[in-house]
């Protein structure tokens, strides 16, 4: 990393240098690194925000690996940890011999397992599809999620795998322990709903970012696989999640104007919610299927309000 | 200097011999008085607080002296009624118009109060001995350095020695009532010369809960207020003034009955820094301008209350700086004043709730609202002839506003999407008011159109709990200015050499965009226990009418009768009565003076208030009537003055509410009061 950073610092100080002079533009040339004839990395400016937004993040050592002695392969979410629910995953792979960041890696089967030691069982969760590029800006992050049922405990632990190929060269991660944090009372993020015999998972995304406002609400519906082992995919079915938050330390207050959550062309379900205050707030949902019937939720429990809910605590 | 009319009602701390003279009616009073551009801001002798009200109507003095709070100093006034949340600040109410429509001023500066549940008027941080008189304009009339005053200005004009007055003077005063066990010390000094004077005083009460008529104690109605003032004169030169002036004010442990919390403290600091010149010849008279700042820090406490369901805090912050500059020009027949003042305030105001257990609940109650105004503003008194006078007033303002706090402007912005962080604002106002003198009779008549500007509360107030009608209420960034248009008129009689004199006044206010919290059935109140929320809006129009009748017989050389009635109507574009109009009010009182002893006897009452507003959760208030008496004794022991006053109020123990008290609460039972004052 400080590798990096030094490489930009000089970048920026030959950048306004050579307003001053007539260097040949074949590129910044820094000891023995020459980034303009390494096509498998980025550019200045790519290097530049990858580094920007691994600021952002944090390491996880456990899910990280080096192949053929070539590459580093390292992974990372928002706290450097995972806990219960919808976490982010980021992969980043750079080369060990000049620390520049590879653009070309694909990372293939995440298979969390979790393995409920009493009954000596196996079970997945909710993971996303293939990982994809971050975006753009970042080519050379790579971006998936997984949305963990359980937080490590007496009764389990959660055991991580993942194929990766980078630049020719194959490598894997085989049943690797993480630890799976529990949340902070006051917040849940994961619910299940059953529709006949099926089990669905409604992952809610990174509600820690909100705050008192209007706030842009998404989710992740997928389903169970079976066997239970494999990864849950999202679900393939189209359904509608309908919010009502409330506060119930505040005699159930509400707020105006919240949209359902509707079933977007990349596979999440997008809504938008409005938080008057800081504080508890329990967003009650009514799931329906496409043709509008109720298919979970929605029901009154003795407050008046949906048994399906999601808690989130700003 | 100013000519006074019916609309304009002084109050004056004015001297004893004053008193005397005045006892009963006068119709002039103007040039006896310390008006603000007096060169020698006069007589120290300010021992007695006196109310005159120049229409000759409810002329009356408040017997306590310089130990009455502002508070029973403004109840003096015809035109005043005051809102009690307990027996501390007070809400003046003038015309029946209340905060939102009056522009209260210290000596001309802005201040607004901290609090979102208006448990500061502005009033509550000056004191009786900080002030030489309270000034109220009635209606559109302003005073020059007034915004906003649909129904009125008060200008609480603060206390001067003066040049050229005795070298020393001391002040004294102590007082004591037996319900609440209420104490009031005060001392002040002052050194005069002819080119330098300074005053300092100090001032404190203390109550503990007060009992309602019956004996029974009336919960969190304790206070304490600590009070000290400064101010300084130099003369740079002959026609060259330098003054400033400083006020600390802190109010501690003061219950509110009528609402869920109490204050823990109220504390505010005003100062100010002027420069005046003076021309003793010629057209121009004076020409001041003045820079101020001023700050209030408003923190509420309910951790002294039982059964809280959820512990809040909820601070407020007011911060003003400003100036204005007003240059006062006179000749025969024009008696002018032209007026530029600029002050920007911000308000902020946070609430904290700590449900058992879990997460606090966080939100921006006032959210940094930055106000910046600037307005200019002109008043001619014309003297049409030696019987008529024409007074113009007129003002135009411009303010700009900012959400300066983010989170509070994303809240607020959940209920009005397209709300934006900046607005701005022109308000302005414009009266005629004619006045003739006939014999004995005098004839005024005026009208006048003006407007304002919502308040920070009204539009961009988030959730402000109102134990009146148990709403919260939600501001309302898209409210239009509200207009009106005034038409006054006044009658004045005195025959019988002046022993008896009648007097009727009118008013009238016709809005439009008149506003008003009102029911929005789609949102979800938050404070527990809230029966719903109430977003502020225009109403179409609305009507306010006032209108009074008194007399006054000067029975005996020593003795006088005077009488009081008024009416008042207030309806909204439904032609249903607007909340907290007074219902039929009187008061006539005996007053004596004999010598060195004044006294008074007293019965004051409402009818049933039968137009009352229902449809904005207002409860029916019942008729009451209570008598006191109060009586008046200065001994004059070489030179040095000791005046002693007693008094009961509420003679016969009354358990009485009146339309004012808010949520109901009792008014204080049978109190017998003491207080002395000395003069050296």
């Amino acid at each position: 990393m400080k590798k990096v950073l030094m490489l930009f610092l000089a970048a920026v100080t030959l950048g306004f240098t050579s307003c001053n002079s007539n260097d040949d533009e074949n590129g910044i040339v820094i000891d023995g690194i020459d980034l303009s004839k390494d096509v498998d990395c980025c550019s200045a400016e790519e290097a530049l925000q990858v580094y920007k937004f691994l600021q952002t993040v944090h390491y996880i050592p456990e899910l990280s690996t080096s192949v053929d002695g070539l590459y580093d392969v390292k992974a990372f979410s928002k706290t450097g940890t995972l806990h219960r629910g919808y976490n982010d995953l980021y992969f980043v792979v750079t080369k060990k011999k000049t620390g520049n960041y590879v653009k070309f890696f694909d990372i293939k089967n995440v298979t969390p397992l979790m393995n409920m030691v009493k009954m000596n069982m196996w079970h997945s969760t909710p993971v996303g599809g293939a990982l994809e590029v971050l975006d753009t800006k970042r080519p050379a992050v790579k971006h998936g999620w997984v949305s963990l049922l359980m937080n490590t405990s007496e009764a389990g632990y959660w055991q991580f795998s993942y194929d990766i190929e980078v630049l020719g060269s194959k490598g894997r991660v085989e049943d690797q322990v993480v630890n799976v944090e529990a949340l902070l009372e006051g917040q849940d993020w994961l619910k299940s709903f059953k529709v006949g015999n099926d089990t669905y998972y409604l992952s809610l995304v990174n509600p820690n970012d909100w705050k008192t406002g209007t706030n842009a609400i998404q989710a992740y519906i997928s389903k169970k696989s079976s066997p239970a082992t494999t990864p849950y995919a999202v679900a393939a079915e189209t359904f509608t999640v309908e919010i009502d938050p409330r506060m119930p330390d505040m005699g159930n207050h509400t707020s105006p104007g919240n949209v359902a959550l509707a079933k977007q062309p990349n596979g999440s379900y997008q809504g938008s919610i409005n938080l008057t205050m800081t504080g508890l707030w329990r967003i009650h949902l009514t799931v329906k299927d496409a043709q509008g019937n109720v298919v979970a939720g929605g029901d009154s429990q003795k407050d008046g309000f949906s048994s399906l809910y999601w808690d989130v605590t700003l | 200097m100013l000519s006074l009319t019916p609309e304009t009602i002084w109050f004056l701390f004015a001297s004893k011999n004053f008193i005397n003279e005045y006892m009963l009616s006068v119709l002039f009073i103007s040039s006896l008085f310390l008006l603000p551009d007096t060169f020698t801001t006069s007589s120290h002798a300010i021992d007695e607080v006196v109310v005159v009200s120049v229409a000759g109507q409810g002329r009356t003095r408040s017997f306590k002296g310089q130990v009455a709070s502002i508070d029973e100093h403004l109840s003096e006034f015809s035109h005043v009624n005051l809102v009690r949340r307990g027996s501390y600040a007070w809400e003046p109410v003038v015309n029946n118009m209340a905060t939102e429509r009056v522009a209260t001023t210290i000596d001309g500066m802005k201040i607004f109060y901290a609090c979102t549940d208006k448990m500061d008027p502005v009033t509550s941080y000056v004191e009786s001995s900080n002030l030489q008189s309270i000034l109220l304009n009635s209606g559109l009339n302003g005073n020059p350095q007034s915004t906003g005053n649909i129904g009125g200005s008060l200008d609480l004009k603060l206390r001067r020695v003066g040049f050229d007055g005795d070298l020393f003077h001391l002040n004294a005063d102590a007082g004591y009532e037996t319900n609440g066990h209420l104490q009031v010390y005060g001392a002040d000094g002052a050194v005069s010369t002819p080119r330098f004077y300074a005053n300092a005083g100090f001032f404190y009460r203390h109550a503990d809960n007060y009992k309602e008529g019956g004996g029974r104690e009336v919960q969190f109605s304790k206070f304490q207020k600590v009070n000290a003032f400064a101010n300084a004169g130099v003369k740079l030169a002959d026609m060259d003034i330098v003054e400033g002036t400083f006020i600390f004010d802190r109010a501690t442990d003061v219950g509110y009955p009528a609402l869920n919390m109490d204050v823990a403290k109220a504390e505010a600091f005003i100062t100010s820094l002027s420069y005046r010149h003076l021309w003793p010849e010629g057209f121009l008279n004076s020409w001041e301008t003045k820079a101020y700042y001023n700050h209030i820090t408003h923190i509420m406490d309910d951790t002294t209350r039982p059964d809280v369901e959820i512990h809040m805090d909820m601070p407020g912050k007011s911060w003003t700086s400003g100036l204005y500059s007003l240059l006062s020009a006179s000749n025969g027949r024009h008696d002018m004043q032209v007026n530029y003042d600029l002050y920007y305030n911000r308000l902020f105001a946070d609430m904290t709730m700590y449900p058992g257990g879990a997460a606090p609940m966080y939100m921006v109650t006032w959210p940094d609202v930055g106000t910046l105004n600037t307005g200019l503003a002109l008043t001619d008194v014309v003297s049409l002839t030696d019987r008529q006078s024409l007074k113009v007033s007129a003002k135009l303002a411009w303010q700009t506003q900012r959400l300066n706090n983010d989170e509070g402007y994303h809240a607020l912005r959940v209920f009005f999407p397209g709300m934006k962080q900046r607005y701005h604002q022109v308000t302005g106002r414009v009266a005629l008011n004619y006045q003739l003198s006939i014999l004995n009779s005098q004839l005024n008549f005026g009208a006048g159109w003006g407007s304002r500007a919502p308040t920070v509360t009204e539009a961009y107030g988030y959730y402000l709990n109102n134990t009146f009608d148990q709403y919260d209420y939600i501001g309302n960034p898209r409210l239009k200015n509200e207009s009106a248009i005034e038409l006054n008129g006044a009658y004045k009689l005195s025959v019988l050499n002046s022993r008896l004199t009648f007097g009727l006044d009118a008013n009238a206010f016709f809005f439009s965009n008149y506003i008003i919290g009102q029911f929005e059935n789609r949102l979800s109140a938050m404070t527990v226990d809230a029966e719903g929320v109430k977003v502020y809006g225009n109403l179409g129009h609305a009507t306010i009418v006032n209108t009074s009748f008194s007399a006054g017989w000067k029975l005996l050389t020593w003795m006088a009768w005077n009488t009081r009635l008024s009416y008042a109507i207030g309806r909204d574009d439904e032609e249903d009565p607007l909340p907290l109009i007074s219902p039929f009010a009187y008061t006539s009182h005996l007053s004596f003076s004999y010598k060195h002893f004044q006294g008074k006897v007293e019965v004051r009452g409402n009818s049933r208030q039968v137009n009352y507003g229902k449809k904005y959760g207002e409860t029916v208030s019942p008729a009451w009537a209570v008598v006191g008496i109060s009586g008046q004794y200065t001994l004059p022991v070489q030179g040095h003055d000791l005046t002693l006053r007693a008094g009961v109020e509420n003679l016969a123990d009354k358990r009485y509410t009146t339309y004012a008290d808010w949520c109901d609460i009792p008014q204080k039972g049978r109190n017998v009061y003491v207080n002395l004052s000395v003069q050296l």
